[in-house]
Formats: C-alpha cells, structure tokens, sequence
C-alpha cells in the first residue's frame, strides 16, 4: 500500500478537523469528495507530510513520515498541489517547475528533460518561457500539476486541481489523472463529483472530519438510486443521500 | 494537457546525493536569475557615484583617503539595500503563500534557504566590487603612489554577506511585507549609532565594519603613506563578520522543519562557532590602542614587521631651499612650493638655515575620550646637512582642498619654517623675532600703532636685498633673542 493511515487525526485548536481516518490506498486514483470543512485539505496535507497528524499512524510509500531520513524518502517520491497554489511571479514556467525538480532532489543530469516533459504534459509547452505573472488562473493551476508530476511521483496529491480550468483542460486533465493512476496512488481532493466519476477508481466521501463512504463511483451512485437526494447528476444523489445518511 | 505516456524520469536519491553540488549550482543560478538584488545594481551604482565616489574624488589621490572614505560611506549604501532586498526574499514564501507546497518537497528548507541568501549575496558582492575597481582604477590612472588599500575593501566586502544573513534571518523569522523597509532602516540606523558608541582607542565597538581607522580622524591622509597599512583592525573586523554571518546562517538551521536533527545539530554549533568568534573581535577590538604611526593596533594580532617604515624616494621642488615630500603627497608639491617659496628666497643662504625642508611622519597620541594629538615624529632640526623636517597641514587627519591648503601653509607652516630660523629655541618669541616675521610673512597680526608693528613696516619696507643682507649678519643675534626693536633697520 503506498497510503496506510490507522485513526489519524488532527486538531487544530478545539477543532478536529480530522477524527480518526483510517485509509489504505494503492495505485489508482482515489477521489475524495466532501463538504467545506470536512476536513479534505487537513488529511491531504498530513498526507503531503507538510502537518504532522495530531494522533494514529501514517505510513507513506511504505516510510514512516515521522522519522526524518524517511519523510525525505517519501518528498522525493511525492507530488503535491495544495489548494491555495502560490508561485513566485517573476519565475518563467519552466524556472518554476525546475526550481520544484530540484527542491525535490531529482539528478541534476535529469531535471532539463523531466522539466521539459512536465510542461508539455499540463499543456504549457508555448508558455514554457512565460513569466507567471502573465498567466491566466487555470494556466497557473496547469503549472502546479506540473511541478507536482515533474519527478513521476508515486504518491500524488491534488487538493482542489481543476478549480479555473476550462470544460477542455478539465477533460485533458482527467485523461492524465487516469494515466498517472495506472502506476501512482492519485489522491484528488475535489468538489466536482463529475471529475471523480470520470477519472477515479475509487471514492472516499469525508464529512465532519470520518470517512462516511469508501468504494468505486458506481458504489456511490448505487447509494442515491430510489432516493430523493438532491443533485443533477446520479452520482450527485449518492453523494446527496450519503451525506443525509450519515446527518440523519 | 495529455495523457500520453512520456519516458519514465524515475527519482534517483542516492545519484542525487553523488552529484549535491551540481543541483546546489543549478538552485544557486535559478536564485541568481530571478534576484531582486539584480534589479537593485542600477540604484546601488547611482548611490555609490552620488555618496561615495564622488566625494572620494573631491579628495586628491591618496589611497589611504580614497579606501577609508568608501569602506565608511559604501557601507551606508550598501547595507540597508542588501539587507532590505535580503530580508524581501527571506519572506517572500510567506508572502506568496508558498509554505505548503515547498514544505513538501525533500531539500532541506535550510538548503532552500541558503540558496537564496547565496545568490542575494553573490549580487550584492558584484555591485560592491565592480564599484570598488572602478574607484581604485581610477585612483591608479590619476598617480596615486603605491599600491590599492586591500584591507578596507574586503571588511567592505565581508560585511555583505554577513548584513545579508541579518536581512535574510529577519525576513525568515518574520515574514511580512513590512519587516523589509523595518529591518533595512534597523541596520542602518544601528550601523551608524554603534560607531558613535566609539570612545577612544580601546573601545570594543570599533569592531564596526563601518571604521576605517581611529573613529574619531575619519580618512585621514597621514596614515599608511610613511608606513604600512595596519592590518590589525581589518582582520578583527574580518573575524567579526564572518563569525557573524555564520551564527546568523546557523539561526536559519534552527526551527523545527529547518531538516534533519544531523543538520539542527550542525546549525547549531555553526551558531555557537559564529556567535564565539564575534564575540572574540569584540573582546579583541577592546583591546586595541592607537599606534604611534596613527592606526588601530591590537596587541594580540599586531606584527611587528608592520612598523618598518616604507621605503620611498621623496620629490623635491625647484625652490632656493628646496622642499621635498613623500611621492604620496606629490599632487600637493605645487602648492607647498608656491605658498612658501617666498618665505624660502628670504632664508636661503643664512647662517644655519636650512639647505633642505623634508615632510615627515606625524606621531600620533590618543588623548582622553575621542581626542587624538597629532605631531612631527622627531626633531625639528637634523644636522649634515641641516635639514628641517615638517608636518603638511594635509597630514592632520583631514582632507582639506587646495585654498586652504594655501591658507595654512603660509599662516603656519611658512612661520614654523620662519621661526626655525629665527626664533631659537625659546618659546616666546622676542619682539624683534616678531617683528622679522612679520615683515617677511607680509602679514599683519600685530595690534596696528604698535612699536613692533611699525618695526615689522619699516623692515618690510627693505628691499629683499637689503633685508636679506641684514639677517645674514644678525640672524645669530636675533636667534639668540640680542636684537631689539630699535636695532632693527
């Protein structure tokens, strides 16, 4: 498993924003979907090894993130996009996702050409040269998928990534999810039920800090056939009906 | 975006730990291509022409001048801009929301860091040195003797990096668009208060980058000409700064998240290692005294070798006793000849008067608080043949432009020459003696209605002929305080 986490937790203050998650992930990619608050961005984060969990066990790529050697095995292999993406404007693309290559200590010898594929891969090959500055809020979000998947990750986490894209770098952007799934565990952080019923393998749903649903998009769907859960689209109802389920 | 397989780009983390360097120099040119500090060169330069470069070349061409006056002044130019643009990138993850992603990556934040403080450095260091080789190219091509003043040059270049941690651990430590202009101003404001800390020679806070020599002289053009520049106050200074800079470097390493314990553990004792040698300057700096031959010396670092006099061929002026002065001070020999060659054509030739004036070394002597007395190392009078040795006003721990160069020369230096040849050794002069030098000095110092007064009209009134056939035959007995006012033709 390259995700194992047993009761993970996570307080921020008086505020559980992760109440015991136990999860195990392979490679795929796994949509998580939930309300604001439920808690997505907390777990994704202690998944990124940026926040360590407040109690329970996480295991990454098969390391354990709360030793140092082996949170900087797990960062070399990770990808991350958080959901406020910040850049630095004055960095081109392609200064911005070697600047990621590098940080994430990739071999010198490789950086130029993985960073090349990178950008060629979100789309950006004729802005490659362009300042960030310049670009338009999906192209910049284009940018931070590529310097998450600059150095093939194993473990790629995306919090929110389709925010700003258009209808046709939604539907590019889930082809590549579905690529990079077939040998990466792909943890998609998402409002948009559609991404996930076209891109994911499986589906967790969070609510108030638990995962209250965990199985493949027809699974989730299969929970709003015959209900009167709101939403336009069958797998919209499932998750309707799981959350007034879990409420209830 | 596609989703076309492209060739497999697999991490390699132990060939990435064969090759740190190469990807540490890729991270250093990222950071050097996209540095504020590179767009702050123009400014930096306009600064350094309008506050340093100018002013050094309102003075004449002596290195120890031109070096002293820009370690002092480029350091007000520099260190605000470099800790301000330091401490801009320091916080510059804050600000642009940056933290999350970048906690994520494997690199070490303190590497990260590093980077980033190098190459903010690295263009700071450019700038101070491109307008420290313009200064002295300069410099060179107007005649200056000897060679460039290195010492205060690099305690110049030394304390960029060092005001550059400074910058870089504030910004780091408290990231906000506003600890720039705060932290900049602080330096400043710090760098220029410690220095008036600075009472007399002993004093600890002379460890400041920004002095040159005694505090109190400022650039002054009577030292390291006659003899060495001492290197004691530089090395301390130099000591200081880098032990400065590598406990500011070390604080960065501190913070949790910083990297491994292995690496907190190395930031740590780097700080220690850096905070002990600052501290050792400081000590050392306390324990400084002024040298006779007008620098800083400490006794713990001084050589001995370093008193040895320079070897020079002085230059000598074309006038009836001639005057000759260190080649360093050459550019003034024109004015020194014109302002006392008239006081020479009157003494030249009389008994014991001098055949030659030479410039000598100043002597210096640290009175109490920042008070210092600067005098002619020697005797005034030396035999075989008689020469009289002189201090130029120049040599008074002041630059001082050509009028009144003039000015002193014939109100002091023309009547300490005069009453060497007349006066004797009393300290009172007689009226006569008065009188004579009046009359030759074609001043008017006397209270007018005078007896002496009118005998100094009356032996003006000579011929220069008939005044110096007069003082050959009494010049003894006016010397020897014989000659009395109405003796006098």
């Amino acid at each position: 498993m390259n995700v194992a986490t047993t009761e993970l937790t996570r307080r921020f203050g008086r505020t559980m924003a992760v109440a015991g998650v136990t999860l195990d992930a392979g490679p795929g990619v796994y949509g998580l979907l939930g309300p604001n608050g439920a808690g997505k961005t907390s777990l994704l984060r202690m998944l990124a090894t940026v926040i360590p969990p407040s109690s329970g066990r996480i295991r990454l790529l098969g390391h354990d993130p709360d030793i140092y050697r082996q949170r900087r095995q797990i960062r070399r292999r990770l990808g991350y996009v958080p959901q406020n993406l910040g850049f630095y404007p004055g960095f081109t693309v392609v200064e911005f996702v070697e600047y990621f290559a590098l940080l994430k200590e990739m071999p010198s010898a490789e950086v130029h050409r993985a960073v090349a594929a990178a950008v060629e891969r979100v789309g950006l090959g004729d802005k490659a040269k362009a300042k960030l500055r310049t670009l338009s809020g999906g192209m910049l979000r284009r940018v931070g998928i590529a310097q998450a998947i600059v150095n093939e990750p194993e473990l790629l986490l995306l919090d929110e990534p389709t925010a700003g894209l258009d209808p046709a770098q939604r539907v590019a952007f889930r082809a590549l999810l579905r690529d990079l799934g077939q040998r990466a565990t792909v943890i998609v952080s998402t409002h948009l039920v559609e991404d996930v019923g076209a891109a994911c393998t499986q589906v967790a749903l969070m609510d108030r800090g638990k995962i209250v649903f965990h199985g493949t998009p027809d699974e989730l769907t299969a929970r709003g056939v015959g209900t009167t859960a709101a939403g336009d689209a069958p797998l919209e109802r499932g998750y309707s009906a799981v959350l007034a389920e879990t409420r209830s | 975006m596609t989703a076309t397989p492209v060739t497999q780009v697999p991490t390699r983390p132990a060939r990435a730990r064969r090759v740190p360097l190469a990807a540490a120099g890729r991270l250093l040119r990222l950071e050097l291509r996209r540095n504020v500090m590179l767009w702050m060169l123009p400014i930096v330069a306009a600064l350094f022409w309008l506050i340093t470069y100018r002013p050094a070349m309102a003075y004449p061409p002596l290195w120890n001048v031109r070096a002293m006056t820009m370690q002092t002044t480029a350091l007000a130019i520099f260190v605000p801009t470099v800790v301000g643009v330091a401490a801009w990138l320091a916080s510059r993850e804050a600000r642009h929301g940056m933290t999350d992603l970048l906690s994520g990556t494997s690199r070490p934040r303190w590497a990260r860091q590093l980077a980033t403080w190098a190459a903010t450095t690295c263009w700071a260091l450019v700038a101070y040195l491109g307008c420290v080789a313009v200064l002295y190219a300069v410099t060179a091509r107007q005649g200056a003797w000897g060679g460039p003043l290195w010492w205060p040059a690099a305690v110049g270049a030394a304390s960029l990096p060092a005001f550059s941690a400074l910058g870089f651990a504030a910004g780091a430590l408290r990231p906000s668009r506003f600890t720039t202009p705060l932290v900049a101003v602080a330096a400043f404001l710090a760098l220029e208060l410690t220095a008036q800390f600075i009472h007399g020679d002993h004093s600890p806070w002379q460890v400041s980058p920004l002095v040159a020599g005694p505090w109190e002289n400022g650039a002054d053009p009577g030292v390291a000409t006659f003899y060495p520049y001492l290197p004691d106050l530089p090395i301390v200074q130099l000591i200081f700064l880098t032990g400065l800079t590598t406990a500011l470097l070390g604080v960065l390493g501190l913070p949790a998240g910083s990297g491994g314990r292995r690496l907190r553990r190395s930031a740590a004792a780097l700080t220690t290692a850096g905070l002990l040698a600052a501290i050792t300057a400081t000590t050392l700096a306390g324990t400084g005294r002024l040298d006779p031959r007008g620098m800083i010396a400490i006794p713990a670092l001084h050589n001995p070798a370093d008193n040895r006099p320079v070897p020079y061929t002085p230059v000598c002026s074309d006038t009836p006793i001639p005057i000759c002065v260190h080649p360093a001070y050459s550019v003034h020999l024109p004015t020194v000849t014109a302002a006392l060659e008239p006081v020479l054509s009157e003494l030249a030739g009389l008994p014991d008067a001098p055949v030659r004036i030479n410039q000598t070394a100043a002597t210096y002597r640290q009175e109490s608080g920042n008070g210092v007395s600067i005098s002619r190392a020697g005797p005034a009078m030396s035999d075989t043949p008689p020469t009289l040795h002189i201090l130029l006003p120049i040599q008074l721990a002041r630059p001082v432009a050509t009028d009144v160069l003039t000015a002193e020369l014939w109100t002091n230096t023309a009547r300490d020459i005069l009453y060497n040849v007349i006066g004797g050794d009393r300290r009172e002069k007689t009226e006569a003696q008065q009188a004579v030098a009046e009359a030759i000095l074609k001043t008017s110092t006397l209270p007018p209605g005078t007896r002496t007064a009118a005998a100094a009209q009356r032996f003006a009134a000579l011929s220069p002929a008939a005044r110096h056939a007069w003082l050959t035959s009494h010049v003894a007995a006016l010397r020897a305080g014989q000659i009395t006012l109405a003796e006098l033709p």
